[in-house]
């Protein structure tokens, strides 16, 4: 896929070359190359919030829980392969009254991850509901990562591993488990999909395609009390 | 306890009050100018930015309420006397357990002696608890098949008998053809406020009125409909009648707790007004400018606040914001952390604008350290992109005309000590002017400062309000020597003044008060209150 093309389509922001780029680009004034747009969704409570601001700022927001309200812009710029690129992050409410602003703006996303927290069953039954409304909604090529969240929680733990793999194998789309708490594997999922959406819109015609499945199988950390074993 | 009324108000010498030289309005032409609505101090140039709003308009306009009109232009019908006995009229049911008015406030007023507790959620508390029971107000929302929907104290749970208990008087009454309004007993107030398909409960052993009581449920009814619109909310009951509400409102419980704790210390809920950060006139027109250039299509309004002051307020030509949607867009923002870092962007309903249908909010801080907060109200729910644009475009007009910085630096001292109006003994007062919509008031000054104090201060000053507003026997001014304080307030066609001074001041002194005060606050009005409001 070129990236010329996409560029037209406008779903590829690239400097200078877009409206939006130099709106939005010099209020920041952060230097990038390519500018992505990565929602994040799942059931309210299962550490959305959390998880970006673990990636963001490198922080846990202890204490008590604050829903988001509608939904939450914000931006970081990651490095992949020496090129800067701009993650454009919606955080949405999970909570039902929220839906009609979330679906606005599915089709506008490039990624979506989607989190469900390992010591809710209900989250995690959820996912496949979520699943069909991304399926409605969202453009057909988003990635799609399928995320548990709150691994630091073993005690409480009610969703195995196990159970999430199976699921995200069903539905082709690659899956690990996360702590917001922690930091265990919140970078890595933001970057394998920044590295997806980079390939696909600037590839060289000499590499390899990239895989994000073998690239986060490669990468990821295994919760804590496995990791030894 | 000693109180007086005067049914003049003697202490205004009128020629004094007239507006300095550099405001050239037409206002001094009137021939009381001050005291007139539209010339009083911190009277909006053109139009004001505001609905017209009385204090308790909603339960007069909604007609379902007491049957008299309230604020008559002369003050001849209103009865100069204070601190009587008076039959409860306007109770129409289920006044058990009822004392003479004399025993009750004596009853009340040993209350008040008691620790007040604060605010805070304690949503596990046992509901059978003695510390339960002895929260000072309590607020329940159900449904009208008698399901649980908000409990301020305590889980909904646990409370679902007690609500059905609840429902279950509403309905027996109702089923005599009556409806009811409030049960007095032993101290406590029962407040009940039927807004189908709700109905809402205030429970509260404090001496507020009944009608506060109920303007507040009506507060607590307009924070859920600002979530959901009415439409939905019918809707929903239409559908299933014992539809959990919860469900739909989850996550919001911290809104309506602040609401609550907003009703309890904000003096603006109480005045149905808004205050302003104090800002030089110029400044201030400057930032309204640059806010006006920065428009975009779908735009209604674009308010900037600081805190839970009003820094400027543009308003599309025609349309008013209701001073009630401006205090839940402060009670949406000041409750929510989420906005500090990154843009949000939510539907919110503004019932008092309109109750079927949802405008998009796109909510920033200027900077995530700020307390500067941006709220753009549009009517699209795509137009994301193009409000942030705005955002931008505003923050770069402020940059480029330095009005930013300055900003920054009016932020330092976004109020003002008492001490600045030059007046010994007085200690703090509310002011608004009426046809604005605004007030001005000084810091919270020093015995005060507690939380406890602050909410008993705003207890004397609710209970000069309900007093000045009664439904049936309206005062023009009240004199009150509490324990530890002095009050006076004072209301004209042009604004309401509620005066708090030391227990060593006298009323010679708080009614001399009164007209330098004014002319304080005409001289200072460019700077408390705006003025000049804007339009795209």
């Amino acid at each position: 896929m070129s990236f010329k093309k996409e560029s037209r389509s406008g779903k590829v922001v690239q400097n200078g070359t877009s409206k939006h780029f130099l709106e939005r680009g010099a209020s920041t004034n952060e230097y990038f190359d390519i500018a992505f747009k990565v929602m994040l969704l799942g059931d309210s409570a299962v550490g959305k919030t959390c998880f970006l601001v673990q990636f963001k700022d490198g922080a846990f927001l202890a204490g008590s829980f604050i829903a988001t309200v509608g939904i939450d812009f914000r931006n970081k710029v990651v490095a992949v392969d020496n090129v800067k690129v701009k993650l454009q992050i919606w955080d949405t409410a999970g909570q039902e009254r929220f839906r009609s602003v979330t679906h606005a703006y599915y089709r506008d996303a490039q990624a979506l991850l989607l989190l469900y927290d390992i010591t809710s069953k209900s989250s995690f039954d959820n996912i496949r509901a979520w699943l069909t409304e991304v399926h409605e909604y969202a453009q057909k090529d988003v990635v799609i990562m399928l995320l548990g969240n709150k691994s630091d929680m073993a005690n409480e733990r009610v969703i195995k591993r196990e159970e999430g793999e199976k699921l995200a194998r069903e539905y082709g789309v690659p899956f690990m488990e996360t702590s917001a708490k922690t930091g265990v594997n919140v970078e890595l999922a933001f970057l394998a999909v920044a590295k997806e959406l980079k390939h696909r819109a600037v590839q060289q015609p000499n590499e390899p395609k990239f895989k994000i499945h073998d690239y986060i199988e490669s990468q990821k950390e295994q919760s804590s009390c496995c990791r030894f074993l | 306890m000693e109180a007086d009324v005067h049914n003049k108000s003697e202490a205004l010498e009128n020629d004094s009050l007239a507006p300095v030289d550099r405001l050239r309005r037409l206002r001094a032409d009137s021939p009381t100018p001050g005291l007139v609505e539209g010339t009083e101090p911190g009277a909006g140039q053109d139009s004001a930015m505001f609905v017209h709003a009385q204090s308790f308009e909603d339960l007069t306009a909604d007609g379902e309420q007491e049957e008299e009109v309230q604020e008559g232009g002369d003050g001849s019908e209103r009865a100069p006397e204070v601190e009587k006995p008076r039959s409860e009229g306007e109770e129409s049911e289920e006044t058990q357990g009822q004392r003479g008015e004399q025993e009750r406030e004596q009853a009340e007023e040993e209350e008040e002696e008691e620790v007040q507790s604060g605010g805070g959620r304690v949503k596990e508390e046992d509901v059978n608890s003695e510390a339960w029971r002895s929260h000072r107000k309590h607020v329940f929302v159900l449904s009208e098949a008698g399901k649980p929907i908000y409990s301020r104290y305590g889980t909904e749970e646990a409370l679902s008998s007690t609500m059905g208990v609840m429902m279950a008087l509403v309905s027996f009454v109702e089923a005599g053809k009556n409806i009811i309004r409030s049960i007095h007993a032993e101290g406590y107030k029962v407040v009940f406020l039927r807004k189908s398909p709700l109905v809402l409960v205030g429970v509260s052993r404090t001496r507020q009125s009944e009608r506060e009581l109920t303007r507040e449920l009506l507060y607590i009814y307009y924070q859920i409909i600002s979530l959901l619109t009415l439409t939905q909310l019918n809707h929903v009951f239409q559908i299933k009648q014992n539809y959990d509400l919860r469900r739909l409102l989850a996550g919001t419980e911290h809104l309506t707790d602040n609401l609550l704790r907003l009703l309890d210390r904000d003096p603006g809920l109480l005045l149905s007004a808004v205050t302003c950060l104090p800002l030089a006139g110029s400044l201030r027109d400057v930032i309204s400018s640059s806010l006006q250039a920065a428009k975009a299509k779908s735009l209604v309004f674009s308010i900037l606040l600081a805190g839970s002051r009003l820094v400027t307020l543009v308003r599309k030509k025609d349309q008013y914001l209701h001073h009630m949607d401006l205090h839940l867009l402060f009670n949406l923002v000041g409750s929510s952390s989420t906005f500090r870092e990154g843009e949000g962007w939510t539907p919110v309903c503004l019932p008092k604008f309109n109750t079927a249908g949802f405008f998009h909010a796109h909510i920033s801080y200027l900077e995530p350290a700020s307390d500067l907060c941006l709220i753009l109200v549009s009517t699209d729910l795509e137009d994301f992109f193009n409000l942030s644009d705005c955002k931008r475009r505003f923050l770069e007009r402020l940059r480029r005309r330095s009005a930013y910085q300055a900003l920054q630096e009016a932020l330092q001292a976004p109020s003002y000590p008492v001490s600045q109006v030059g007046i010994p003994e007085l200690r703090h007062f509310v002011y608004k002017s009426k046809s604005s919509g605004l007030y001005t008031s000084p810091e919270i000054p020093m015995p005060y400062q507690s939380e406890e104090e602050q909410e008993r201060l705003m207890g004397l000053y609710k209970y000069l309000h309900s007093r000045m507003h009664h439904p049936t026997r309206p005062l023009r001014s009240i004199y009150r020597c509490a324990e530890k304080e002095n009050l006076l307030a004072l209301v004209t066609s042009g604004f309401e003044l509620y005066l708090c001074f030391s227990p060593l001041g006298t009323k010679a002194l708080a009614v001399s008060a009164i007209n330098k005060l004014l002319k304080w606050i005409r001289k200072e009005e460019d700077r408390l209150f705006i003025l000049s409001p804007q339009t795209y």
